[in-house]
């Protein structure tokens, strides 16, 4: 099989590059601890890094380790991780069609969504709409891979690493996930039902997690909110 | 080899990382794929599909927000929600720039997290 054409490689670079400009460093970052929790429970470095390329989601991850921390049932951390993980459902739906190309298989397709990741769907979801069709999988290839890459790397150099930091700098790295997807989701909002969502989220979630308990409140904040987000606008759209 | 035969062995922790991370997490990307077939990119459908993602990642910010953990729950919780508020201010000040949105918010947590840790 012959390699990637040129102008694929050239857009799967420049992808790489968008992410090595500032996203890419963030996440890596904030997959710092990933690394010495799993330290904390016994787990070869080999394990860390290797979560990272595979859960590639750092809240799962802190999950993941966190509940082996406290003797959780390992049916337990499973359904913890998967609930706090239905994110990528809706955000694989919206993302894929996107990405779409002549002769795509199910492989590609599967390997496409095994990079969703916030970072990386809300950057390239603003980045996509400029990349010509037919280049944007090289594209998105490139911003991934270079996001998961150095996350992987990070969460090495976190094994070693955390236990030494001061916890200023410590609470810095937990709060890059919070403040990198604020700024990334409203930074991508064009229309008034994609800021009523974000606000609809931020303001439903203490009132679904009180109602739906810590595990289901996310599903529910994300069907309400966003359903009624989406009616909003809808019936603004008709009405202007 | 059974799971149980796994759990004292060194690999251990692949198998329980595989079993118990993995495949729990990855189900829903899997599930994309298979419900995006035949959606266009212009469906109405995928409109309200990213409303939702949207409202959830926005739930996600609030739940880390004000139930942290670790070191950041050391963190005060004004300083934690001041931090996504200036640095929300400071992104949109800039025209959308996400290093100076992330810097200063992190400026402000870290700052106050140190002050926190010293009183």
């Amino acid at each position: 099989m012959a390699g990637p054409s040129r102008p694929d490689r050239s857009w799967l670079w420049q992808g790489a590059r968008a992410a090595l400009s500032f996203p890419a460093w963030t996440v890596a970052l904030a997959l710092l601890g990933v690394g010495s929790l799993a330290r904390d429970v016994g787990h070869p470095i080999g394990a860390a890094m290797m979560s990272t390329v595979l859960i590639w989601a750092g809240p799962a991850q802190v999950i993941f380790y966190a509940g082996l921390a406290t003797g959780m049932a390992p049916a337990a951390i499973a359904v913890a991780v998967s609930l706090s993980s239905i994110r990528f459902l809706p955000m694989t739906m919206s993302l894929l069609p996107m990405l779409r190309r002549p002769g795509q298989g199910t492989g590609e397709q599967l390997l496409l969504a095994h990079f969703v990741a916030v970072t990386v769907w809300s950057e390239t979801m603003r980045h996509l709409p400029d990349v010509p069709q037919a280049h944007r999988v090289p594209f998105y290839f490139g911003f991934a891979a270079a996001c998961l890459l150095l996350s992987t790397v990070a969460t090495g150099i976190g094994y070693h690493l955390m236990a030494t930091l001061p916890l200023a700098l410590a609470a810095g790295l937990l709060f890059l996930t919070p403040i990198f997807f604020t700024l990334s989701v409203t930074g991508g909002a064009r229309r008034a039902a994609d800021w009523l969502a974000i606000g609809l989220g931020f303001a439903l979630q203490p009132v679904m997690l009180a109602g739906l308990g810590d595990g289901l409140d996310l599903l529910g904040v994300g069907l309400v909110g966003g359903t009624l987000a989406f009616l909003v606008g809808r019936l603004s759209e008709a009405r202007g | 080899m059974s799971l149980a035969d796994a759990a004292g062995s060194a690999l251990w922790p692949y198998v329980a990382l595989i079993v118990f991370g993995f495949l729990p997490s990855e189900i829903w990307r899997v599930l994309g794929v298979v419900l995006s077939r035949g959606l266009s990119d212009t469906s109405p459908i995928l409109v309200w599909v990213r409303a939702v993602a949207t409202a959830l990642l926005a739930a996600v910010v609030a739940k880390l927000v004000l139930n942290p953990s670790g070191a950041l729950a050391a963190v005060p919780l004004l300083a934690r929600a001041g931090g996504i508020v200036v640095g929300a201010a400071a992104f949109f000040a800039t025209g959308r720039n996400l290093v100076a949105g992330v810097l200063t918010g992190e400026a402000l947590l870290i700052g106050a997290a140190w002050w926190v840790g010293q009183g």
